[in-house]
């Protein structure tokens, strides 16, 4: 599999930990989508709207679509306005539709009832990925990436067509459920990606939501992001012989500039090698194509960072494609 | 000035929030170590941890059990793990009023597919799980651990959303004899609600009303008394024996979830006490003039031979003075707008993962400091 494969489908799922930097992934995807010349459509999803900032623009307003950078549009998605939106198109009568969203029970019944806020996000993601341009009838969208937000269970978006279909056995939210599952599930058509850091929680999570994809929710798999990976590291020999130049130092300032020198080169070990332990379970245990992207040491993480990262994608994701050819 | 020591010592109850991957699991067990080491009776409620920290703790996935902790001569520390799966089946197990209530809920086809993606049940059963050990008066220092979630503020809301939704009016709509009956009885009844439920019964099919219908009924015997109990947690949260702590990284992402907490706590009536930022990286302290990289080169050269090596550590030391510098900014920008006595501590990016209790312990002068 390549970046360009990838970007042949319409739909990219991108999910992980939190913190694991998901978001910083999916605008580089987009960005590197845009370059292969594609029309992008970037769903960030009950998010703090970091994407907007990551892409150098004010923060969208929910429901509203902006273009961030050529090509690459940004949206943000919240369950309560999908339902909405979603109601407005199934009940047209104005004066029921108010009286409803005015209700107490609605409110309440909005905010707890069992996965309704996942389901109704993921029907307006579908609703992108089909949407047409009303006069040409051609398709909005050449590629919509979600950015899935972080919970307890990472998946619970994923899950919830399915939960839905099943539990309503019949009725327009069952086929609907169903047009979204069809979705999820084609690996013509969909493909989700991991993100996660060499380190062990995350690893251990991105390895229990592997086995979910491939088991039980069959959903097809694209690449694996191993983000923040430090890949330096320092012979004992040299740290040893500063060691010693730092004790036999005269002057106090060489003296600390030795042993902080040491220090950093010490750390830098420390995490080459941890990365290095926590990326070969992964290389065991998740049957995924993995693209490393280096820890970039930063005063302060923007778009310059993004443009690396999705410049440093797309010549890993190359090299893997050449790679896959000799082989 | 107060420290995070000082915090900890003047309260009964300690919640780490936070968004997850910061380090939260860690804070809270290295808290609870040093209550423990200060003579407090002290147990430690936790999430997730880390093989090795759970391990370390001594706990087990199974059920909600207590299990102590040794940790040298003084003092006494007990952990417990919840249980993040099945959160809600254990709800109905033991609130149910029979078995047969029990059955018909667990049954339901309604509730076996959407039980997994229960808003709230998680953060439920830890509030619920804290109230039960603070009233139990074994312990004189819980600290607790809260559930990974997008926004740290779940764990304050979800417990009052669950009890909204189960609550007795929208419960007793659901119960209404028309809701089962369907929608042409209701259309006489009137005409607003009766287009309404056509719509709703269209979309969802009349069996999965009726078995929507069927839950509420089963749940309604459940839940009885269940606003009383999120009351008295929801009191137990906002008192003085209660200290909120945000646990924090220097990631720019992550202070903006925190900066987003500490405007809503406020609205919640729940004070925020301290603050820890973990695995920072500090800037070096090269007394004197600003150095720079020719001078430090050979500084390095001293030990150093080979130029591409002593190259090599020059420009790592640099870049994580360039990642030093920024995480500085965005803590200062941070605390600034905190309100004044939040309690602040900093602790440093160590060169390992920190799961086991010498690893607390070397977190702990850090966390404790002023």
């Amino acid at each position: 599999m390549t970046l360009s494969d990838l970007f042949e489908r319409r739909l990219l799922v991108v999910v992980g930990k939190g913190g694991v930097g998901k978001t910083t992934i999916s605008c580089a995807l987009a960005l590197e989508a845009a370059r292969h010349g594609k029309r992008v459509l970037l769903c960030e999803v009950d998010g703090v709207a970091r994407a907007a900032q990551l892409l150098g623009i004010p923060a969208v307003e929910i429901g509203e679509v902006k273009e961030a950078r050529p090509n690459v549009f940004l949206m943000a998605v919240e369950g309560k306005a999908a339902l909405a939106e979603y109601l407005q198109l199934i009940i047209p009568v104005r004066r029921l539709l108010s009286t409803v969203f005015n209700s107490r029970i609605y409110q309440y019944f909005v905010a707890a009832a069992p996965g309704l806020k996942e389901l109704m996000t993921i029907g307006k993601i579908w609703y992108e990925v089909e949407r047409t341009n009303e006069d040409t009838g051609q398709r909005l969208w050449d590629l919509v990436i979600m950015d899935a937000p972080a919970t307890g269970h990472s998946l619970q978006y994923l899950r919830m067509p399915a939960a839905a279909r099943d539990a309503f056995g019949s009725g327009l939210v069952h086929r609907e459920a169903q047009r979204v599952v069809d979705l999820l599930t084609d690996s013509q058509r969909t493909l989700v990606n991991l993100v996660t850091t060499a380190e062990e929680m995350p690893v251990n999570e991105t390895v229990s939501m592997y086995a979910q994809l491939s088991g039980e929710l069959k959903m097809p798999t694209g690449f694996l992001f191993l983000n923040r990976v430090h890949q330096t590291s320092f012979a004992n020999g040299d740290l040893k012989a500063l060691d010693a130049a730092a004790a036999k130092a005269r002057n106090g300032r060489e003296k600390t500039a030795l042993s902080e020198v040491a220090a950093r080169a010490r750390l830098e070990t420390s995490w080459t090698e941890l990365n290095r332990r926590n990326r070969q379970r992964l290389r065991a245990e998740v049957e995924m194509p993995m693209i490393d992207i280096p820890y970039l040491f930063t005063e302060e993480f923007g778009l310059g960072e993004v443009k690396q990262i999705a410049h440093l994608m797309g010549e890993a994701g190359a090299a893997t494609a050449r790679k896959r050819e000799r082989a | 000035m107060k420290s995070i020591e000082d915090i900890v010592a003047g309260h009964r109850v300690v919640i780490c929030a936070g968004s997850g991957g910061v380090g939260k699991t860690t804070t809270a067990a290295a808290l609870a170590l040093h209550g423990a080491q200060s003579g407090r009776r002290t147990i430690v409620l936790t999430i997730d941890p880390a093989k090795r920290l759970a391990d370390a703790l001594g706990v087990k996935n199974i059920g909600n059990q207590e299990c102590e902790v040794k940790i040298g001569k003084r003092g006494s520390l007990a952990a417990m793990m919840l249980d993040q799966k099945g959160a809600w089946d254990r709800l109905v197990e033991r609130y149910a009023p029979s078995a047969d209530a029990r059955a018909r809920i667990l049954n339901n086809r309604f509730y076996q597919h959407l039980s997994q993606s229960f808003a709230g049940s998680q953060e439920y059963m830890a509030v619920q799980q804290l109230a039960e050990l603070h009233g139990g008066g074994r312990y004189d220092l819980i600290v607790v651990d809260t559930p990974p979630t997008r926004h740290a503020l779940d764990f304050l809301e979800a417990p009052q959303r669950l009890s909204d939704f189960l609550s007795r009016d929208v419960i007793r709509w659901f119960l209404k004899p028309y809701f089962s009956a369907g929608w042409s009885t209701l259309r006489l009844v009137n005409r607003t609600v009766g287009v309404l439920f056509r719509k709703l019964e269209e979309a969802t099919g009349v069996s999965a009303l009726v078995e929507v219908s069927d839950f509420f009924n089963s749940m309604s015997t459940l839940f009885d008394g269940f606003e009383e109990r999120v009351k008295r947690v929801y009191q137990l949260l906002r008192s003085s024996e209660t200290a909120f702590l945000i646990v924090a990284s220097p990631d720019e992402q992550v202070l903006t979830e925190a900066e987003y907490f500490c405007r809503q706590v406020k609205d919640l009536g729940v004070k925020l006490r301290g603050v820890v930022f973990n695995r920072v990286q500090s800037e070096s302290e090269i007394e004197g003039e600003p150095f720079d990289e020719g001078w430090l080169a050979g500084v390095v050269g001293k030990a150093i031979d080979s130029p591409e090596r002593r190259t090599a550590l020059v420009q790592n030391f640099l870049r994580y003075e360039t990642q030093a510098r920024g995480d500085d900014v965005r803590i200062e920008a941070f605390r600034q707008q905190l309100p004044r006595g939040t309690a602040i501590a900093v602790v440093p990016n160590f060169e390992e993962d920190l799961h086991d209790l010498e690893g607390l312990r070397r977190m702990l002068p850090h966390l404790l400091a002023a």
